[in-house]
């Protein structure tokens, strides 16, 4: 039977009865029974029909169903009569509820969502340790050589691949597109077991120098810039300015995690999603480069049964193969890093994530606890009520039934609002999403999502029902019965938990408030740290050149140079350079430096960070100069460099680092040596969280890559230099791709982007929770009063002034928030060890900021009692001892 | 109602439990009936010895037609200008008849044996 038909059969019924009812009296009155007796006549032959009803529906198997539905129509009843209780209640849960389950759908999005690839689990993330280099950098990318050894080598990996991020210019004739690029070994599609929907993949044979230029494109690119063309398999695009011949669309549902973000030395403040698959060919001197370049994303598919151990035992050994085939000045001991892809993408997010979780848990456990100090309460109010039923015989299991069935609509009424307010926010964390995980498409509340907050529905049923359900239970009905006092006091079970649930409120606020405050004084110190560098009225852009027109390093320079010359006599431009990698946009080029008259083995070689620059970086990001000079455009050619301060006590201790020599270590010795003309400041520019380690400057004529960055000063507001720096680009070469452009002060922003989202969230729990704490405070302090009100009469007409009722009011409720508070940053100390790595320069103990904790919270405390003892202080004496 | 009222009705009803569905079969396969026809005919043909309240007939016919043993349909009666709700019986009532009926009629034979023995010899 379907509960939606129920009304309908039960009408029937009624029709049924009433039919055959009215035939029995038409009988009677045929059989002679006066008209007004034929009525009750045939009631008394047929029953009574409420009975008769009942017992059907007993017999359709409705008992239950209609049981419950008086319950839900009862409870509804109750509630509707107490609206404030009912609203806080409902609101509160409904806060605690969606807030939990929109943090735990983004955990689980993050964390535990198979990765959409077929036997995600298999998927490993590949990267290279060299021993010697560990203390810089303890993960290195793949090198391409070692990589083309353990594919003909190999026993656990099914596939094995390398790959390359980065972006090129798409079209030709004037002004092109920028679009992501990921270069990759054929093999990506065997590891991700994906193939195109249109068209093939592309081959071995294609990933050979010379053949490379063929493309696969993503469904959205096709889409967009394609019109979702279904003959474009075998048609000829523009990449790179070269003409490259397209031979496959990915399926629609194929995403591709970003791996730019992963590798260990890459670019994290930019990143753009990837449109096109390029075959990565390597040239000669990359394959026989064999302790160099280590360059590329590793990612394997394990063989069924292999796990992730095994597969890095097996690597390992083809390393030490590689070691021994190392030539004398270049020993080193190598090992892989295998990690899985999942874990890999999760990265450095696991920690703050689970924090978040952490935090909104406490915040639905300070609700939780509201609610159950709040039915506490009612459910002392109604003791009676319970006494009487249960001296008149209902079970006890009818009584729980009756004291949870309140909880359990509101638990139903703020699970529903929850989920409603879930839905809602969850599509706003998107942005929030670590780059490498935001591949997925949108973010929505899903099924788990809601089943979470089901379950936590149910959770906050049993948890804030089961209290005064128990009290309840426990209701000695002649006891309460035979008590004289209309307001019947509160029992001392009942009085007792509801201070304990105070105390472990303020205790996980008083926690939460000062984690809170420990991320976000780390997070000011963070965006106030000595930089080295400035931001003021200065914007960036990425500029990627077209390696067709732009083939290396000879052809690249000139066109900056004429670019920045223009730029330069922009008005309002105070300053105008290139850099190979601008502040905050990651690291890029480590190299060896080899100091004239050191013969000490190539791994042994200090390693720097290099950066190639243009004249005025220094000028333009305030990064200063020292001591020497900066090259100038008459340097043009030479090999002459900067280093920073740390370099130069590094390499030359005790010596003027000017004028010295050094010549890249990992480089043929037929380049030049570079002369140092200059010592820069150390500064912070691949992280605001750690000083830079050694840096060389080297000028762009030496080297200068295809993606490179420009930043401007100016003397005006530097918002309207986008158009014109664009204008001047496309006055130089139309096909360059328009370059997005930033504020410097925007990019250092971003950069530190993840921990304000956190350090917001947190903010809002903890003002949530300590709202919370505060209303717990003053619901149980006020219901005390109102409890007290004829005590407290009488002690004022004893004589008692109104300012010890305020202390008598204020130590009662001053005490279980002063132990909570105690407790709580007790809880906070224990679990230091957690919070230390998310701290920057703040320590778990900071006297200041736990004391802020501290008088915040009894504060709120103190002002939650002060209402209450107000009341108990205007109490009239001779009302308080009348009533009853 | 008294306690002893009740108590006896409940004898009777006792009593009625296992047979009230047999017997409404029976009554059934005349024809299609509604409740009152159908208590009616019960308490006229047991000489008012079954003499129950008819409205206790209305749990039973619900529980018959859940059990798919009897149909019902809402129909003029030929006598009056009204309609009733008529039950009729299905090919497996009356299967569930005959059942009932050589069950009541082994119960019915086995208590005679008990209670007449003479009887039974001669």
């Amino acid at each position: 039977m379907r509960w939606w038909q129920m009304r309908k059969r039960d009408a029937d019924l009624e029709r049924e009865l009433r039919a055959d009812l009215e035939l029995e009296e038409e009988e009677q009155r045929a059989n002679g029974v006066p008209v007004e007796e034929a009525r009750y006549a045939a009631l008394r032959a047929f029953g009574n029909p409420a009975v008769i009803r009942e017992q059907t529906h007993e017999a359709w198997g409705w008992a239950t169903m209609e049981r419950l539905m008086q319950d839900v129509r009862y409870a509804v009843r109750q509630l509707l009569r107490a609206p404030g209780f009912t609203v806080v209640t409902v609101l509160t849960l409904a806060l605690g509820i969606g807030a939990t389950t929109a943090i735990f759908t983004l955990v689980y999005d993050v964390m535990l969502r198979p990765l959409p690839f077929a036997q995600a689990d298999r998927l490993v993330a590949i990267e290279e340790k060299v021993a010697e280099w560990s203390h810089i950098y303890p993960t290195l990318p793949v090198n391409a050589n070692h990589f083309e050894f353990w594919m003909r080598n190999n026993r656990s990996l099914e596939a094995l691949a390398v790959m390359q991020q980065g972006s090129v210019p798409l079209g030709a004739n004037g002004r092109p597109q920028k679009v992501g690029v990921l270069w990759a070994t054929p093999g990506i599609f065997s590891v991700l077991q994906a193939q195109p929907a249109l068209g093939r993949a592309f081959t071995e044979a294609e990933a050979q120098e010379g053949h490379e230029h063929v493309a696969v494109l993503m469904d959205s690119v096709w889409r967009e810039q394609f019109g979702a063309d279904p003959g474009i398999v075998g048609k000829t695009i523009r990449l790179n300015g070269f003409p490259s011949t397209v031979v496959g669309v990915m399926p629609r549902s194929f995403h591709m995690p970003s791996v730019q973000t992963l590798a260990s030395i890459g670019e994290r403040n930019h990143v753009l999603p990837i449109d096109v698959i390029l075959p990565q060919a390597f040239t000669k001197d990359q394959l026989a480069e064999d302790m160099g370049d280590f360059n590329y994303f590793g990612l394997g598919r394990l063989r069924a049964g292999v796990s992730v151990a095994a597969a890095a035992a097996d690597l390992d050994a083809l390393e030490h193969t590689i070691e021994a085939s190392l030539a004398p000045d270049e020993k080193a001991r190598l090992s892989v890093a295998l990690t899985p892809l999942q874990e890999m993408l999760v990265g450095s997010n696991r920690k703050p994530l689970l924090m978040l979780l952490g935090a909104v848990a406490v915040l639905l456990l300070v609700g939780c606890a509201n609610v159950t100090n709040l039915l506490l309460a009612r459910a002392s109010g109604r003791r009676q009520q319970v006494a009487v039923a249960a001296a008149l015989g209902a079970r006890g299991a009818e009584l729980v039934r009756m004291a949870i069935r309140e909880t359990a609509v509101l638990a139903a009424v703020g699970g529903g609002l929850g989920i409603a307010l879930a839905a809602a926010i969850v599509p706003m964390m998107q942005r929030y999403l670590p780059p490498a995980l935001n591949f997925r498409g949108t973010l929505h509340l899903d099924w788990t999502g809601a089943g979470c907050a089901l379950l936590l529905a149910v959770v906050t049923t049993l948890l804030a029902g089961a209290a005064p359900a128990f009290v309840v239970c426990r209701t000695a009905p002649q006891e309460v019965l035979h008590s004289e006092s209309r307001l019947a006091s509160e029992s001392r079970g009942s009085r007792r938990v509801r201070r304990i649930l105070v105390g472990v409120e303020v205790a996980v606020s008083v926690a939460l408030v000062l984690l809170t405050s420990m991320l976000t004084a780390s997070l000011i110190k963070l965006m106030h740290v000595e930089r080295g560098f400035t931001t003021g009225r200065t914007v960036t852009a990425l500029v990627d050149l077209p390696r067709e027109t732009y083939p290396d390093s000879e052809h690249r320079p000139p066109f900056y140079r004429e670019v920045l010359e223009r730029i330069g006599r922009l008005p309002g431009v105070e300053h105008a350079a290139m850099a190979s990698i601008l502040p905050l946009m990651g690291d890029g080029w480590s190299d060896l430096a080899r100091v004239s008259g050191d013969t000490r083995p190539f791994t042994q070689l200090p390693l720097e960070s290099f950066r190639a620059v243009s004249p005025e970086y220094f000028s333009t990001i305030g990064l200063r100069v020292m001591k020497g000079n900066v090259f100038t455009s008459s340097d043009w050619g030479k090999h002459v460099a900067l280093v920073s301060e740390k370099t130069a006590v590094t390499l030359w201790p005790g010596k003027d680092a000017v004028g010295q020599q050094f010549s890249r270590g990992g480089s043929t010795s037929t380049d030049k040596p570079f002369t140092v003309i200059g010592v820069v400041a150390d500064a912070r520019t691949i992280s605001l969280a750690k000083p830079d380690p050694m840096m060389i400057y080297v000028p762009y004529w030496y080297r200068c890559e295809p993606e490179a960055g420009l930043v401007v000063r100016t003397h005006q507001d530097p918002s309207e230099m986008g158009d014109a720096i664009r204008q001047v680009i496309w006055s130089v070469d139309r096909n360059v791709p328009v370059p997005s452009v930033r504020a410097l002060g925007g990019v250092v922003a971003d950069s530190v982007a993840n921990q304000r989202f956190e350090m917001d969230l947190l903010l809002l729990f903890a003002a949530s929770a300590l709202f919370l704490a505060g209303l717990g405070v003053y619901g149980v302090v006020m219901y005390s009063v109102v409890q007290r009100s004829r005590e407290i009469g009488l002690r004022m007409a004893l004589g008692a002034q109104r300012a010890s009722v305020y202390r008598l009011v204020l130590r009662d409720g001053m005490l279980p928030v002063t132990v909570g508070v105690g407790a709580g940053v007790g809880m906070a100390f224990a679990s230091a060890g957690l919070l230390r790595s998310l701290l920057f320069e703040v320590s778990p103990y900071d006297p200041a900021l736990t004391a802020g904790a501290i008088v915040v919270l009894l504060a709120v405390g103190a002002g939650a009692c002060v209402l209450p003892a107000r009341r108990a202080a205007a109490v009239e004496p001779m009302q308080a001892l009348r009533t009853e | 109602m008294s306690s002893m009222e009740k108590e006896t009705q409940q004898q009777r009803s006792s009593l009625l439990q296992g047979t009230l569905d047999m017997l409404i079969l029976r009554t059934l396969l005349y024809g299609p009936a509604h409740g009152h026809q159908i208590g009616k005919h019960i308490q006229r043909t047991t000489n008012d010895f079954l003499q129950m309240q008819h409205g206790s007939l209305y749990p039973a016919l619900h529980r018959l037609e859940k059990r798919g043993w009897v149909t019902s349909k809402w129909e003029t009666a030929p006598d009056r200008n009204r309609e009733f709700k008529y039950y009729r019986l299905t090919e497996k009532g009356k299967k569930q008849l005959v059942v009932e009926e050589s069950q009541w009629k082994q119960m019915a034979e086995a208590v005679a044996r008990v209670m007449w023995p003479a009887a039974e010899e001669s």
